[in-house]
């Protein structure tokens, strides 16, 4: 087999590795504890590249949205690079609250959330609580259950929350969600979510290749031709 | 090495992975990566006083009535209880309005309401750095084949108890090496009437042969 033939195989067969680590992973997050025993969470797979990219695209123009959000730029260069992004929601937090008059919220009572004023729905509020924290914790689960199951794996995986609320401002999960998080997958020989340089929005692989490669050799090619 | 008995390897081995799902919950995924998640191993009298807290609730709460009797069974074989707590304010400037306000300092400016259960308002990603921290030592627990469950009911007697000082919140997970895994399919707590009567007063209709029927 010649080698250019035997790349595309392991290339093939890299990505279709990921979608079967990435349904694994959505086992183990949909089986992972709830509080209460009710189920309220969904997990959502995103591992179409351009779906991948719509998202990376909002989140840079949320970025803009509030000044605390700065990091969504580098958050969006690191997810560009992943093979796959789960997204885990909490569909009862924002409307049923559990009921258990916890006082996580700082309400006292259930009753007293569910009269509490919403934020409204800004571009600078991610989440327009208050919530019910007790609900919305169940996605902690969930979301270890994902990194757990990616170290048995051996997946390299990254956790953010910008792109919960990018998925959520993009309406790709369900209208009920109150929070939501997403965990992003990779099966490469280098993570794409550790050893980040500095300004890595403005400097990351992408735009060094767009300015050194794709810009001089070009140039190269039609004066040396 | 000198022989050692079943009892001493289950108990000691116990401790140690107790001790493991500690590390487990410390190293934990964190948002903002700082780790400010406090943690206690509770002895068995603490838990009874907890078992006995909670079942004095039992007029406001049948499920810490329940978690009550549970716990005071469950002190009889060999268990442990970890409780982890952390503080509600934020210290991650995020800014997202899942706890109602739109900033972070506004949260930590706003008036904290104390109650037995939790201090509020809390940051959600706080809440969220602590409950990753007990799966964690969930998930350690279920590979090193312990029985296992996370509480909140008694994590919520434990805070009133105040057997973690300088927390807001807390979340416990309770583990055991009992015989017969004694965390789910509790019947036992309950009698067969209270069930029934429980049953036809929050489900009223199951019974009914089809709609308009006459109840009794």
């Amino acid at each position: 087999m010649s080698i250019e033939r035997s790349m595309k195989q392991y290339l093939d067969d890299r990505m279709e590795s990921v979608r079967i680590a990435a349904r694994l992973l959505l086992a183990s997050a949909t089986t992972s504890p709830r509080v209460g025993g009710v189920g309220e969470c969904t997990i959502h797979i995103v591992d179409d590249e351009c779906a991948i990219e719509d998202l990376c695209q909002l989140m840079e123009r949320m970025a803009r949205d509030n000044e605390s959000w700065d990091f969504f730029k580098r958050d969006a260069v690191m997810l560009r690079d992943a093979d796959a992004i789960l997204v885990i929601t909490s569909l009862r937090c924002k409307t049923d609250p559990a009921d258990t008059n916890c006082n996580m919220c700082g309400k006292l009572t259930c009753e007293y959330l569910k009269e509490a004023e919403t934020l409204p729905a800004e571009p600078g509020i991610a989440y327009p609580g208050p919530l019910c924290v007790f609900r919305a914790n169940n996605i902690s689960y969930a979301v270890d259950a994902i990194v757990q199951q990616s170290r048995l794996l051996g997946i390299d995986y990254g956790v953010f929350w910008s792109a919960g609320a990018a998925a959520m401002r993009s309406g790709i999960v369900p209208k009920n969600t109150g929070f939501a998080l997403a965990v992003g997958i990779s099966v490469t020989e280098k993570s794409p979510f550790r050893d980040i340089p500095k300004k890595y929005d403005e400097i990351n692989e992408q735009t060094m290749n767009d300015r050194i490669i794709k810009r001089l050799w070009p140039q190269f090619r039609s004066i040396y031709s | 090495m000198a022989a050692r008995g079943m009892k001493d390897l289950i108990e000691n081995g116990l401790d140690r992975a107790v001790e493991l799902m500690a590390v487990a919950a410390h190293n934990s995924f964190r948002f903002g990566n700082r780790n400010t998640i406090k943690m206690v191993s509770l002895s068995k009298d603490d838990m009874i006083e907890i078992a006995e807290f909670c079942y004095s609730l039992g007029d406001m709460s049948p499920l810490a009535a329940r978690d009550g009797r549970f716990l005071m069974e469950l002190v009889k074989e060999p268990c442990g209880l970890i409780l982890i707590g952390d503080k509600r304010k934020s210290d991650l400037n995020y800014n997202c309005g899942a706890c109602g306000y739109r900033t972070c300092a506004e949260m930590n400016r706003a008036e904290e309401m104390e109650s037995l259960t939790a201090r509020g308002p809390s940051c959600q990603f706080k809440n969220i750095n602590l409950n990753i921290a007990a799966n964690a030592a969930a998930s350690a627990a279920w590979r090193l084949g312990l029985h296992c469950r996370v509480f909140s009911t008694l994590a919520m007697a434990a805070f009133a108890l105040n057997k973690l000082e300088g927390v807001d919140l807390a979340v416990s997970v309770s583990v055991s090496v009992a015989k017969i895994d004694p965390y789910f399919d509790r019947h036992q707590y309950w009698t067969q009437d209270h069930w029934d009567e429980t049953f036809r007063k929050e489900f009223p209709s199951f019974m009914r042969g089809f709609i308009g029927a006459i109840e009794e």
